[in-house]
């Protein structure tokens, strides 16, 4: 969908910031995102890394700073418009059409892709029916890789938890975007689903679409990101790979706690 | 469908079938809503604007004009869709904000039809309408119209059984269900908000049409917000979401008056309270109560093999 | 046109006030329900009416009423209606948790409901008034006032006054103000949230029933009155900023004299229409109405 070369910078922040009435949620943040990267996001709750994510994805415009994608200057695009431009994602709170099957869901996913409108539906013309077929392989295929070809039928709202996490994931990923915002994917998930869910990241990346994941769960996190980039009260506190920000210190303060720290004193 | 083409020979009463001939042209109009409402999610009660300006345009058409029906009846259709662009920026708007913007531009237009008499007719009426006629033929008798209206219909529902399961259906189905994550996929929200309420609009305009040839005389009264109301009362008594239920309701909301003259007065008075009782007991309306029964009938007769209570079946 | 006389002027901003108190305290209950339930009250203008219907039914029965007592009646009768509306039919529907959809469907029956219950009950002819006022004009130095509308908005005033007081210096206020900012908490320190939720639509029918015998003294009382001054009061709340009771106040009172000097401008065949315009577009340019604009100067 883009024509960034890879390695090179596919998504850019430069000097992010915005605000929520008196709150800084996101205060001056620079993010460089690699082609072909897993690039995790963590930090201590309200550190700003939701905002950071929907301010990528657009659901809210920033105050001030520059959001490049691609080498574009996304930074007044509406969301749909970015959607289209490669940018997908997921919602920390599934936002799934629970009346629609799992299918249909994954198929949403293309819309932007194809073209077929009212009169080619109401005519079944050629364009309408070429599209159908193309829309229902792509959608059982992206079902598939994400493991759940067997519910493609069943209501979404008739899934269990990890298989909506899952269809979600399946939406955002049918259309083969550039980059993938992943908003904490692994939520409420135990151990053998976070597991799942890490391998998902990692052969959404060597599929060749670049991730950007926010998630809490430390394992899934330091287990499938390239490069971590850590948030503190809005603020980009660190910036490394995942062994770089185990060891370094104003993060293990910040978010792992003293306690660790201690820990490995004694170690 | 076989039944609806016979009809007029078995049971030739003409009251009858102009009855049915106004409960097509309703339901018309109640399709139209049932895409915006059951299928895009918009509240719209504003629908008898398009209405009203699909009959005035097709009266003016013929009778001032004397333009031939055919071409009143789609220029009906078009100045109501073109009048919809107009609500485009509306389409932004959500929820109840939405729904009383189309009031607010149902009232405007019943405004201009009372007032600009040059135009209209104003309050003393338009009278004068000719009768339907298609390729030199006058519909004369109820049956001649009766096959027009129903006709139509016909047409309008098969047009949008069509869509279903299609990219677009899809989409604004999504969009009804959560506009934010169908931003998220791409879907431009407020351009398919939009073509809903053109098609909707369009279709309405088909019906003020149809009707003005049918009753042959209009006056502003006839499309007030309580026409809106009334489109409304179709769409949820029949079953929000059902392009059927949009039939029954209609052939509830203007047939039943039609032979139960002691409801008469009552009328309105009923429909508030079914609107609400809807509302209470399920959405499903009378589409949903007629596919349970159905369905039971069915495995009473077992025709149908009983589904096990734990599975839970795709819509 | 031309321009207007000092006495013209002064009868149109007379007006204005008189009718805008009245759309003010339509407003407040709308506001007062948005805030606390989320929903668009469509039957709130018939609320309004069926307050008017029933102090000018207590004036025929008994003509000596003076006119603070009819408009107590008027009040408490569609506080009643209010609250009744609101027990057996709105906490029903959210209880069951169903779409906000329905329940804004479910008003809009309620609505129908009570205008065709008013019709049957009342009749479709408007009814008139007796005389409530005295007929010979005030002057305040220099000026003419009808006493109508002076007292109307002296009423107007004082009621939206006592609802400032009671909301912000009583416990039942505190409450009802806690539970429509966030009606968990306000459960965890004790509120009942029925009690409330009756409450918040008792006071807004209270608001209403007040507007309503107003209106009818001014004009007439109809079954249809409430429909369309009903909009025009969501028109007001929607000016002031949803959800705001400030805001609602002012809302009533700058658009009623936004329609009355419209008049001057404009035939009076469209005057309604004025109030749609403005409703479309409110919604599209400001929608967190006035309140919402000096917020976001501060």
């Amino acid at each position: 969908m883009s024509t960034a070369a890879p390695g090179e910078c596919l998504l850019e922040a430069r000097g992010v910031t915005r605000r929520f009435g008196g709150l800084v949620a996101v205060d001056a943040v620079d993010l460089a995102v690699r082609r072909g990267s897993v690039h995790g996001l963590i930090g201590p709750n309200g550190a700003g890394k939701t905002t950071l994510l929907n301010l990528i994805a657009g659901v809210h415009r920033v105050g001030s700073g520059l959001l490049r994608f691609a080498a574009q200057d996304i930074t007044r695009d509406s969301t749909a418009k970015r959607a289209r431009a490669g940018i997908r994602r997921t919602f920390q709170n599934l936002k799934l059409f629970g009346e629609m099957t799992a299918l249909e869901n994954a198929a949403i996913g293309l819309h932007a892709q194809t073209h077929g409108g009212f009169f080619d539906a109401v005519f079944s013309t050629p364009r309408h029916r070429r599209e159908e077929r193309s829309i229902a392989d792509r959608s059982m295929a992206a079902l598939h890789f994400v493991g759940l070809a067997g519910l493609a039928q069943a209501r979404a709202d008739s899934l269990a938890y990890g298989h909506r996490r899952l269809l979600e994931i399946a939406r955002a990923i049918v259309a083969r975007p550039a980059l993938l915002l992943l908003d904490e994917p692994a939520a409420g998930l135990n151990v053998t689903e976070a597991a799942h869910v890490s391998d998902l990241i990692a052969r959404i990346r060597d599929e060749g679409t670049t991730v950007v994941l926010v998630e809490h769960h430390m394992d899934v996190v330091m287990r499938v990101s390239d490069e971590i980039t850590v948030l503190n009260y809005g603020r980009r506190l660190a910036h490394g790979t995942p062994a770089q920000i185990q060891e370094h210190p104003a993060v293990i303060e910040a978010y792992l706690g003293r306690a660790a720290e201690t820990d490995r004193a004694q170690a | 469908m076989a039944a609806l083409i016979a009809l007029p020979w078995v049971e030739p009463d003409k009251f009858a079938l102009h009855v049915i001939s106004l409960i097509a042209i309703a339901s018309i109009a109640a399709m139209g809503l049932q895409v915006l409402l059951g299928y895009s999610g918009q509240l719209s009660i504003g629908q008898a604007a398009f209405y009203g300006i699909g009959a005035y345009t097709s009266a003016f058409l013929t009778a001032k004009l004397g333009v031939p029906f055919p071409l009143a009846l789609i220029g009906a259709g078009v100045a109501a869709a073109i009048a919809s662009l107009l609500m485009v920026p509306i389409t932004r708007l959500t929820g109840a904000y939405l729904a009383v913007a189309t009031l607010g531009f149902s009232i405007i237009v019943y405004l201009f039809i009372k007032n600009e008499e040059w135009l209209t007719g104003g309050s003393y009426g338009f009278i004068g309408i000719p009768r339907a006629e298609l390729f030199g033929y006058v519909l004369r008798d109820p049956r001649s119209s009766y096959y027009l209206n129903v006709g139509v219909a016909a047409i309008v529902y098969f047009v949008f059984a069509r869509i279903e399961g299609s990219r677009f259906a899809r989409a604004i189905n999504a969009i009804r269900q959560d506009a934010d994550a169908a931003r998220a996929s791409g879907i431009r929200v407020t351009l398919l908000k939009s073509e809903c309420f053109v098609i909707a609009a369009f279709v309405a305009g088909l019906a003020g049409s149809l009707y003005a040839h049918e009753v042959r005389y209009l006056a502003p009264n006839d499309f007030t917000f309580w026409k809106s109301i009334e489109i409304l009362i179709m769409v949820v008594i029949g079953g929000v979401g059902s392009l059927a239920g949009a039939i029954l309701g209609a052939a509830v909301v203007v047939g039943l008056p039609e032979y139960l003259r002691a409801i008469g007065d009552y009328r309105m008075l009923v429909f508030g309270a079914i609107l609400i009782a809807t509302m209470l007991f399920g959405e499903g309306g009378l589409a949903a109560l007629v596919a349970t029964l159905g369905r039971r009938l069915a495995v009473a007769m077992r025709l149908v093999p009983k589904l096990p209570a734990s599975r839970k079946v795709a819509q | 046109m031309g321009a207007l006389s000092l006495s013209q002027f002064i009868d149109l901003v007379v007006g204005g006030l008189a009718i805008g108190c009245v759309y003010s305290l339509i407003a407040l209950g709308f506001a007062m329900i948005m805030r606390a339930t989320n929903i668009i009250h469509f039957a709130q203008g018939e609320v309004m009416m069926l307050g008017c219907m029933c102090g000018l039914t207590s004036l025929w029965l008994l003509p000596a009423l003076p006119l603070p007592v009819v408009i107590a009646v008027g009040m408490a009768s569609s506080g009643l209606i209010a609250v009744a509306m609101e027990l057996a039919v709105y906490r029903t529907l959210r209880r069951r948790r169903v779409p906000i959809m329905n329940i804004i469907t479910a008003t809009v029956g309620m609505s129908i409901l009570c205008i065709n219950a008013a019709r049957i009950i009342w009749g479709s002819e408007p009814l008139r008034f007796p005389e409530l006022f005295a007929t010979s004009a005030y002057e305040f130095g220099g000026v003419r006032i009808s006493p109508q509308l002076f007292w109307i908005m002296v009423m107007g005033v004082a009621i939206m006054g006592a609802l400032q007081l009671f909301l912000k210096h009583t416990p039942t206020g505190l409450a009802m103000q806690a539970v429509a900012q966030d009606q968990e908490a306000a459960q965890l320190m004790g509120a009942n949230l029925t009690r409330m939720m009756a409450y918040t639509f008792a006071i807004s029918g209270m608001m209403a029933g007040a507007a309503g015998i107003m209106l009818g003294s001014m004009f007439f009382a109809f079954f249809e009155m409430g429909f369309i001054t009903g909009v025009k009061g969501f028109v007001a709340a929607t000016l002031g900023g949803l959800g705001s009771i400030a805001g609602a106040m002012l809302g009533g009172i700058l658009f009623g004299l936004i329609e009355t000097f419209s008049t001057v401008f404009l035939s009076s065949a469209y005057k309604d229409g004025i109030g749609m315009i403005l409703l479309i577009a409110i919604l599209l340019v400001l929608p967190s109405g006035l309140v919402g604009l000096w917020h976001k100067r501060r």
